[in-house]
């Protein structure tokens, strides 16, 4: 029944599809054509802009920028150089998304680059673009003039050329972010919105992604802006940078909804019926006025967009029975890792990570001085230390997240210490988080789904089995379609541990995943852990609860000031003097 | 009320002779009540965005003309139905919008928008559906190659050369004539254009140019510009200004302590015309609520009126000026040729205007020149005098009794 | 090269023009750093308060000094209301971006119904003077208006540095759990904060309407250079505001000066640009 809607809605979307293209060649008036097209170019602009900002979160103001660069090239080719019309199109999209991949490089290559940040730079370059375009020969101020720039005529005119070419980039950029909401891609633009640290230590490609997304983005842009300028014949610095080209986008789609792939084409079409459907006359200030108005109710009453709202009334039309429950897929219960089936059952002393002499500073504190460590397969390795001993800084360290200053780091023989965070989340290092870090706004399958796709390099069907496989385990089957929010600390500990686990990794890093917890759920947790080892899972467990440390750990390992002060079976350990100092004071220890 | 009487030129009014008479000579139809179905006419006009403060001049005027258009029989007995958008001071609606005046709403004839940007826009349109395409505000007639194109201007084909050389003669008939000049210009397109050909034709006349700047729109400080034309120190300075940016450089000028010899505005805001230290500062008009503009009994009649109309609509500057003028000759220009060809044929209508030329408010409008231009510039130089802007130049349709104030 | 009375003259112009972007990012500066809310609004309302200021001063023959005192109580007032609004509904950083702006265009509109598109000017007798200091002219207004802008701009700074309530509003952005638990009462402060910042920009309303000549789209004007001058002073602080303002005028003044005028509009953006890829911590 689900099937049959989701087919009337395809067929009802190509035949809207069938009507549009035809649409020039039937004796509508041309007016109709005219505005379609404005409604085409501002949906193209909406979801090209999407595509990075709205799934990713990074919020751009240079879609001028982009727009522009597209406009002039365009317009400078077709004039100065003579190139034919239709071949300026892919050279505006480049050069435009070779300004937004070139932006990107620079900028998201800054750690912890905070999203006004970005904002502002985008706006920033937007200005200087216009500045250099309007102050060299490019336009000097002059504006460009197109009238005599030949077109070759769809449906028997220049107007059904545009219209023509302004569906297709319409059209292509749904595509674009339809392909990219339903890819692997489009799960990891999510999860950098979310929380970009915790994507890039499951594996997502972040950096790779960003420049993904600014690429397509601008170059939609671009693309866009040279038909643009063969709409209105004749460009000008002013008009192609104006506040409005940088506005609307961002209006357009946050109306829309800008978590979805069809949110920016809603909020667009809308916004261009508003905005100049109704051309008015002597009260144009006041109509203005009323749209803005409008934009302000939106934002407050339903922040996520019109879409969303749109698509839960849309199941609530159906009849009650019919409503599509979700469900949970099939579980696929993997296989172990290749590597690690022969050295599993090898016996314990074979080191499968060794840090040596790792060094980090930050500003003028020293966390970690040389810490030297080797893990061996297949065992529980238990951390111990005070508060700001280097514990956390040292697994920061293992999965990448912070650069080591100097030393090395070796997982199965070879270096991961230069590696960025997603490669050696592939390479089989997870971990879960103290306080649990989930993505708020994918679903408690999706989470996992995420880390299984990125960490262990599942397919996206694969990737959602293997989730709910682990959901299983962990006991959360229930709360799979739920949102983190909504669980309990016990779950959502829990969740972390499924994440952790999805990934398949060799070595799992648990950090402190008992604090908070009472007994009961200790007690539950503890199985949980000593049988992910029995599965031939190496465990590095990161403990304040020393019972738990001294029931669960082969061996122990203790941080104090940023250097390893003993490492042995728990017993040594904890009878180890300066262990016992550590801990409870110079006095027990004389 | 609309004179259309090609055997009499507005010069032969401004003599005196038979004004009265020509009043009373009034359009034929007037006559008889308007019947039938209204002959709509469309426009779209910069009514929101940056470009409104003009845009109100322009719907003030059509709105006029059309009101008395109707109140005087409509036109070929047939009322007028005008048709208004807002294309909120941007091509690509104005586009749209005169593609909906043209199909949707179906309008008989069209009337171009404000502004060079929106006028190329719309002319596209004009140009898929064959209509007369009369516009009143495009500086670089160049650019208008459609063969239905009409410039209701006198700037002549070629402004760039003609108004800068027009400038200059006005400033040489003090005997003393400027030797060197600055020239600052706004980078808008068509003020560029005409700062350059003052640029060219300053050298080719032997001025020595002491400076030659540019600014982007929307500069906030015109302090630094002011201090390099105070150290320039020009006998004559150049601003290709558009709107209030000229009061704001002049303004920047008066507050360090620099007074200019000779300073020409191109598009200025007419409130320049009520800022002190603007005495004596020039620029181009065709029409004024000065005589001799407004001694004929229309022009009277239209200033009387557009004034009335500015102080409603709460105008800082209640004053009919050269920008209203044009407008209206665009206007006076689409009803004289239905008038002779008791059509509303666009070809036919371009035809007649082709081949004839039109008594307008300001003057006889022909389109000999490129792309139906005039074929010279008969622009007159305007001058602010005691917070009045009044005609200075050439002297015979100078304002009575006024004489150029220049050292 | 440009005589040094050029240059003399150009740094004094571009130092009051500093002034008044400073005076104007004073107030956006304080609610992105402290409330975390990017009021794209505040343009719009402190030209509002211009067009107030000039219309009290013609229509009704109000001076712009006691003008300026109704206005900055009024706006106060407006600033307590908008920020109930943001409160009511948890209206988020960017979302406020997106309501600001929508506002911003509510009142360019409402400008245009009441006042038309037309440019205002407010003329005095004393708008254009100067004091000549050597062979240097000192706009008046302008000196005054740099005045007032360092002395809000030093007064704010030390409120936020010295007083308990300063303090605490700081201690709120850092982070507002945390000082709620130290019996901070943070909406209170944050609705005076709000208040406080609309006020400012009325202050800077009444300048404009006597340095400059209104038109409703110049809201959009001011926008690009204040939003750089806020990042430039950081976030949230009333000094560096003045000292951001301060740069990018005399920055600008001086491109204008010696280089070519129409490159000014780079210089700012160059300038953050610059400043965001070598020390992206900055703000």
């Amino acid at each position: 029944m689900d099937l049959s809607r989701h087919r009337a809605a395809l067929v009802a979307a190509l035949a809207a599809a069938a009507i549009l293209i035809v649409l020039p060649a039937t004796s509508i008036p041309p007016y109709y054509i005219a505005f379609l097209y404005l409604i085409f170019f501002w949906i193209a602009m909406a979801t090209s802009w999407t595509i990075l900002s709205g799934f990713a979160g990074y919020w751009s103001f240079g879609h001028a920028a982009f727009f522009g660069t597209g406009v002039y090239t365009s317009a400078t080719l077709a004039t100065k150089f003579g190139w034919p019309f239709l071949a300026t199109l892919p050279a505006a999209a480049a050069l435009a998304a070779t300004l937004g991949t070139g932006i990107g490089w620079i900028v998201f290559r800054l750690q912890r680059l905070r999203g006004e940040l970005f904002a502002l730079m985008t706006i920033s370059v937007t200005f200087v673009v216009a500045a250099i375009i309007s102050n060299t020969p490019i336009d000097g101020g002059s504006g460009v003039y197109l009238i005599s720039v030949a077109m070759p005529e769809f449906f028997g005119s220049q107007d059904g050329t545009i219209y023509t070419l302004g569906l297709a980039f319409a059209a292509f950029s749904l595509g674009v972010a339809w392909w990219v909401y339903r890819s692997r891609m489009g799960l990891g633009l999510f999860a950098i919105h979310d929380d970009e640290d915790v994507a890039e230590v499951k594996g997502v490609p972040t950096f790779r992604y960003k420049l993904g997304a600014i690429a397509l983005s601008s170059g939609i842009a671009g693309a866009v802006g040279g038909v643009y300028s063969i709409y209105v014949s004749y460009v000008t610095v002013g008009e192609t940078f104006e506040i409005t080209v940088i506005m609307y986008p961002v209006v357009m789609s946050i109306f829309g909804g800008s978590r979805h792939w069809l949110g920016p084409a809603l909020g667009a079409t809308i916004v261009t019926i508003a905005l100049y459907g109704f051309p008015s006359g002597p009260e144009a200030a006041l109509a203005r006025g009323g749209i803005a108005l409008g934009l302000i109710l939106v934002v407050l009453l339903l922040p996520e967009g019109v879409m969303p709202s749109l698509m839960r009334w849309w199941r609530a039309l159906a009849p009650r029975r019919l409503v599509p429950m979700p469900v949970l897929p099939q579980p696929l219960v993997p296989e172990p890792r290749k590597a690690e089936t022969g050295a599993a059952l090898a016996g314990q002393s074979v080191p499968v990570l060794e840090c040596r002499e790792v060094w980090k500073t930050f500003g003028g504190v020293q966390a970690l001085k040389g810490v030297s460590l080797d893990v061996r397969q297949g065992e529980i390795l238990g951390l111990v230390g005070p508060n700001g001993s280097g514990k956390s800084t040292l697994i920061n360290v293992i999965t990448g997240h912070f650069k080591l200053d100097r030393g090395s780091i070796v997982f199965d023989g070879a270096p991961i210490g230069d590696l960025p965070a997603h490669r050696v989340a592939r390479l089989g290092i997870a971990r879960s988080y103290q306080i649990p870090r989930p993505f708020n706004r994918l679903t408690v399958l999706d989470n996992v789904a995420l880390a299984a796709s990125f960490g262990d390099g599942r397919t996206e069907g694969e990737a959602r089995r293997m989730a709910a496989h682990w959901l299983g385990y962990t006991g959360l089957a229930r709360k799979a379609f739920e949102y983190p929010p909504k669980l309990n600390l016990h779950e959502r500990k829990f969740l972390e541990l499924a994440r952790g686990l999805a990934a398949r990794p060799r070595v799992l890093m648990l950090d402190e995943v008992l604090s908070g917890l009472n007994n009961t759920e200790i007690d539950e947790a503890l199985t949980l852990i000593r049988d992910i080892r029995t599965r031939g899972t190496t465990i590095i467990f990161v403990e304040h609860l020393m019972r738990a440390v001294v029931a669960l750990s082969d061996r122990v390992a203790v941080l104090n000031g940023g250097a390893l002060i003993a490492l042995g079976t728990p017993a040594e350990t904890m009878r180890d003097s300066e262990v016992i100092s550590v801990y409870l004071g110079k006095a027990h220890a004389s | 009320m609309i004179t259309k009487t090609p055997s009499v030129s507005r010069r032969q009014v401004v003599a005196g002779i038979g004004g009265l008479a020509l009043y009373a000579a009034a359009r034929p139809a007037a006559a008889q009540a308007p019947s039938g179905t209204p002959i709509k006419i469309g426009q779209a006009l910069a009514l929101t965005g940056p470009f409104a403060q003009t845009g109100l001049v322009h719907k003030i005027v059509s709105e006029y003309y059309v009101d008395h258009l109707n109140k005087n029989g409509g036109l070929l007995g047939r009322q007028v139905q005008y048709i208004l958008y807002d294309d909120q001071s941007k091509p690509d609606v104005s586009r749209t919008l005169y593609e909906k005046l043209l199909t949707a709403d179906k309008v008989d004839l069209i009337l171009a928008p404000y502004g060079t940007a929106s006028i190329l826009a719309a002319m596209g349109v004009a140009a898929r559906y064959n209509k007369l395409f009369i516009q009143n505000t495009m500086g670089v007639p160049a650019l208008a190659p459609y063969k239905m194109h009409f410039s209701a201007l006198v700037s002549g084909p070629e402004p760039s050369v003609s108004l800068p050389n027009k400038i200059l003669d006005c400033y040489a008939t003090t005997g003393n004539p400027p030797k060197t000049i600055a020239t600052v210009t706004s980078k808008f397109p068509s003020a560029e254009d005409m700062a350059k050909g003052m640029r060219t034709i300053a050298a080719k006349r032997g001025l020595k140019e002491v400076a030659f700047l540019e600014y982007q729109t929307g500069t906030l400080d015109y302090g630094p510009l002011a201090a390099r034309i105070k150290e320039a120190d020009p006998d004559y300075m150049f601003v290709g200004c558009l709107g209030v940016e000229g009061n704001q450089l002049l303004e920047a000028l008066s507050k360090i302590g620099h007074a200019p010899k000779r300073h020409f505005y191109l598009y200025p805001s007419p409130l320049l015309a009520s800022y002190g230290p603007a005495n004596g500062a020039t620029s181009l008009t065709n029409f004024e609520d000065v005589a001799p503009f407004t001694s004929s009994p229309e022009g009277a009649a239209f200033a009387k009126a557009f004034d009335a109309k500015a102080v409603e609509a709460k105008l800082p500057y209640p004053h009919v000026d050269s920008q209203a003028g044009n407008e209206y000759c665009g206007w006076q220009i689409l009803v004289a040729a239905i008038d002779a060809t008791k059509s509303f044929d666009d070809a036919k209508l371009a035809d007649w205007l082709d081949k004839n030329s039109v008594d307008t408010l300001a003057g006889k409008r022909d389109f000999k020149g490129l792309n139906h231009t005039s074929s010279t510039d008969n622009q007159e130089i305007r001058q602010v005098q005691n917070a009045r802007w009044v005609s200075v130049y050439p002297k015979e349709t100078a304002t009575p009794g006024v004489k150029l104030l220049a050292p | 090269m440009p005589s040094f009375q050029l240059l003399d003259q150009s740094l004094v112009t571009g130092l009051l023009t500093g002034g008044l972007y400073g005076l104007l990012a004073l107030g956006l500066s304080l609610s992105w750093g402290l409330l975390r809310l990017v009021n794209i609004g505040h343009f719009a309302i402190a030209l509002l308060g211009a067009y107030l200021t000039w219309w009290m001063g013609t229509a009704l023959g109000i001076a712009p000094w006691w003008a300026g005192i109704v206005i900055v109580a009024a706006f106060f007032l407006y600033g307590v209301g908008l920020h109930w609004v943001f409160m009511r509904f948890a209206v988020t950083e960017m979302a406020s971006m997106l309501i600001t702006f929508a506002l911003a265009v509510i009142i360019e509109s409402i400008l245009q119904f009441i006042w038309t598109a037309d440019f205002r000017r407010y003329e005095t007798a004393w708008g254009s003077q100067s004091w000549i200091v050597g062979s240097l002219y000192v706009p008046k207004l302008s000196l005054i208006a740099f005045l007032v802008a360092a002395a809000l701009a030093t007064g704010t700074w030390a409120w936020l540095r010295y007083t308990y309530v300063g303090r605490a509003l700081r201690a709120c952005a850092e982070d507002a759990p945390i000082a709620a638990a130290f019996g901070i009462n943070h909406r209170g402060l944050s609705f005076l904060l709000s208040g406080l910042c609309a006020a400012y920009a009325g202050v800077a309303g009444v300048f404009i309407a006597l340095i400059a000549t209104l038109a409703p789209s110049q809201i959009w004007t001011w926008v690009g250079v204040v939003f750089a001058v806020v990042i430039i002073g950081r976030l949230g602080n009333p000094l560096g505001a003045l000292m951001g303002g301060i740069l990018i005028g005399v920055c600008e003044a001086v491109t204008m000066a010696v280089v070519d005028p129409s490159w000014a509009p780079l210089v700012s953006f160059s300038v953050l640009i610059a400043l965001l890829l070598f020390k992206p911590r900055w703000i």
